[in-house]
C-alpha cells in the first residue's frame, strides 16, 4: 500500500485526530468530576484560610470532604453584589454554589468593564467577611481572598496565590506566611483613591492601610496592589456605606459615654 | 539480543544521558527543580510520556505517512501530556503538585526529548524495544533533574522533600532559587560526567 498517497495521508490524519480527540473528551468527562471536586476544594481552602477557620497547614493537610464539611459548619451566608454594590444573587450555602478561583477572571474582566460583575461574598459565622481579589504578576494571573472584621473596615486575614511567579521572590506572597500576617489588623480606607498600599516602604508612613512591597519582586508587588485596589473599589459600595455607618454609631457611643461621665 | 536490551536501557541513563550528553530537555531542568517533590513529578511524568509516546509511535511506524509523521508524532505526544494532566489534576493527593507545576506540565509536549525518541528510535525499531527506550530516557533525564532539585532545594530552601534539612540558622541563598543556578549546576554536573567517563571527552 502506498502510504504517501494524498489521499491515503487525509484519511490517516483524520483517523488519528478523531481516535485522539474521542480518547480525550472520554477522559476529561471521566475525570471531570474528581477535578471539579479538587478546584472547589482549594478554593475553599483559600477562603477558609483567609477567614483564619484554621491555620493554613491544617487546612492543606485535611481531605477535600472534610473541607466541604467544614466549610459547611462555618459558612453563615454568602451571596453576590454587583458594582452598585447591591445584592444580585445568592450564593446558596446548601449547594456548596461557591464561586471557583477559575470564574475569578471573568469577575475581574466585568470590573473593569464596569458592569456585569456578580462578585461573591462570604459571611463566616462571628461575622468575619471573605471577599476575592484578582489580578496579574509578573508571569502571570495572581488572585487572593481577604477576610474583613465584623466592622467591615480592618482586615482580619489574607491569602494569596499565584498561577506562575518567581520562586523565591513573587512566590513568596504564597509561601511565606509572614507576608500574609502583615495584613491582619490592617485597615481598608473605602472611599479613598486607593483604598490600601501595598508600596515601597509604605508602613514608614505609618498609615493603617498599607503593607511593604517584597524586596526583588517590584512586579509582583504591584501587580498584588492593582489588585487590592481595583477588587476593593468594586466592593467599595457594598462595604463603604456600611463602614461608614458603623464608624458613625461608634462616633455616637463615644458621645454618648462622654455624656455619660459629664453627668 | 538481551545484550542489545540492556544497552537500550542503560544507555540512555548513562552514555547518553539526554540532559547531560544530548543536551536535550534543559528548558525544563531549569525550572522544576526548585524543589525536588515538583522535580519527582515531572521526572516521572516525562518518564510515562516518552515511554508511551514511543510505544504508541512504534505501533503505528509501518502505517504514518512519511509527509506527515512529524504531526502524527505530535498529535500522540500532546495526547499522552494531556492525560497526564488530567489525571494529575483528578487525583487529590496530586492536585497541589500539579498546581504548582502549572504550565510544565503541559510543556512536556515541546520537550525535545519526546519527539527526539521517536524520530530516532521508535520509527525505526519494534514496539517493546521503544516502550524500554522511551522509559529509560525518561529516567536518565529525571535522574539530572532530581540531582539538581537536590542541590537546589537543600541550599535555596534548607529543606529536602518540604522538611528542613539545614539548622534554622542558615540563611537560603537566592542565587540558587533563580533559574540562571540551574544552568551553572548543570554545567557542573556536565564537567563531572565527562571527567569521569573518557568516552565522551572530545579532543
Amino acid at each position: 500500500m502506498n502510504t504517501n498517497s494524498n489521499v491515503y495521508t487525509v484519511i490517516y490524519t483524520t483517523i488519528v485526530v478523531v481516535i485522539v480527540s474521542a480518547v480525550l473528551a472520554f477522559v476529561a468527562m471521566k475525570l471531570g468530576p474528581a477535578q471539579d471536586a479538587n478546584a472547589k476544594a482549594e478554593t475553599l481552602r483559600q477562603m477558609m484560610s483567609a477567614a483564619g477557620v484554621k491555620p493554613t497547614e491544617e487546612l492543606y493537610a485535611t481531605n477535600n470532604a472534610d473541607i466541604l464539611q467544614l466549610y459547611a459548619d462555618n459558612i453563615e451566608e454568602a451571596y453576590t453584589i454587583g458594582l452598585n454594590g447591591e445584592k444580585n444573587g445568592d450564593l446558596s450555602i446548601a449547594q456548596d454554589k461557591i464561586e471557583l478561583i477559575s470564574k475569578l477572571k471573568p469577575q475581574h474582566k466585568a470590573i473593569l468593564a464596569g458592569e456585569g460583575a456578580t462578585l461573591p461574598v462570604y459571611i463566616f459565622k462571628g461575622g468575619v467577611t471573605v471577599i476575592p481579589i484578582y489580578g496579574a504578576g509578573l508571569w502571570g494571573p495572581i488572585w487572593g481572598y481577604v477576610a474583613l472584621n465584623p466592622d467591615c473596615y480592618t482586615i482580619a486575614g489574607a491569602y494569596f496565590d499565584h498561577e506562575s511567579e518567581t520562586p523565591g521572590l513573587g512566590a513568596k506572597i504564597k509561601d511565606e506566611p509572614w507576608f500574609r500576617e502583615k495584613f491582619v489588623g490592617k485597615t481598608i480606607e473605602w472611599g479613598e483613591e486607593r483604598a490600601f498600599k501595598l508600596d515601597k516602604n509604605a508602613e514608614a508612613t505609618g498609615a493603617p492601610n498599607t503593607v511593604d512591597a517584597i524586596t526583588g519582586a517590584t512586579m509582583t508587588s504591584k501587580g498584588l496592589n492593582e489588585a487590592l485596589n481595583i477588587w476593593f473599589k468594586a466592593y467599595e459600595k457594598h462595604f463603604g456605606v456600611g463602614a461608614f455607618f458603623h464608624a458613625l454609631e461608634e462616633h455616637a457611643i463615644e458621645e454618648t459615654n462622654v455624656n455619660a461621665e459629664e453627668e | 539480543m538481551a545484550q542489545k536490551l540492556k544497552e537500550t536501557i542503560l544507555n540512555p541513563i548513562l552514555k547518553g544521558n539526554p540532559i547531560t550528553v544530548l543536551v536535550l530537555g534543559i528548558c525544563s531542568a531549569l525550572a522544576v527543580t526548585v524543589q525536588l517533590k515538583g522535580a519527582l513529578v515531572m521526572a516521572l511524568s516525562v518518564t510515562i510520556v516518552t515511554g508511551l509516546s514511543s510505544l504508541i509511535c512504534s505501533l503505528l511506524r509501518n502505517t504514518i505517512p512519511n509527509r506527515v509523521r512529524i504531526i502524527v508524532q505530535l498529535v500522540v505526544v500532546a495526547m499522552m501530556v494531556i492525560l497526564v494532566d488530567q489525571i494529575l489534576k483528578a487525583g487529590e493527593a496530586t492536585y497541589a503538585i500539579d498546581k504548582q507545576l502549572s504550565v510544565y506540565i503541559g510543556l512536556i509536549i515541546t520537550n525535545c526529548i519526546v519527539m527526539g525518541r521517536i524520530e530516532a528510535f521508535a520509527l525505526g525499531n519494534k514496539p517493546i524495544p521503544s516502550l524500554l527506550d522511551g522509559l529509560a530516557n525518561g529516567l536518565g533525564y529525571g535522574l539530572i533533574l532530581i540531582v539538581v532539585a537536590f542541590f537546589r532545594e537543600l541550599l535555596g530552601s534548607g529543606t529536602l522533600f518540604g522538611f528542613q534539612v539545614l539548622p534554622a540558622s542558615y540563611i537560603p541563598n537566592n542565587l540558587v532559587i533563580l533559574p540562571p543556578f540551574a544552568l551553572i549546576l548543570l554545567g557542573c554536573i556536565i564537567w563531572v560526567h565527562r571527567a569521569l567517563d573518557k568516552d565522551l571527552q572530545e579532543d
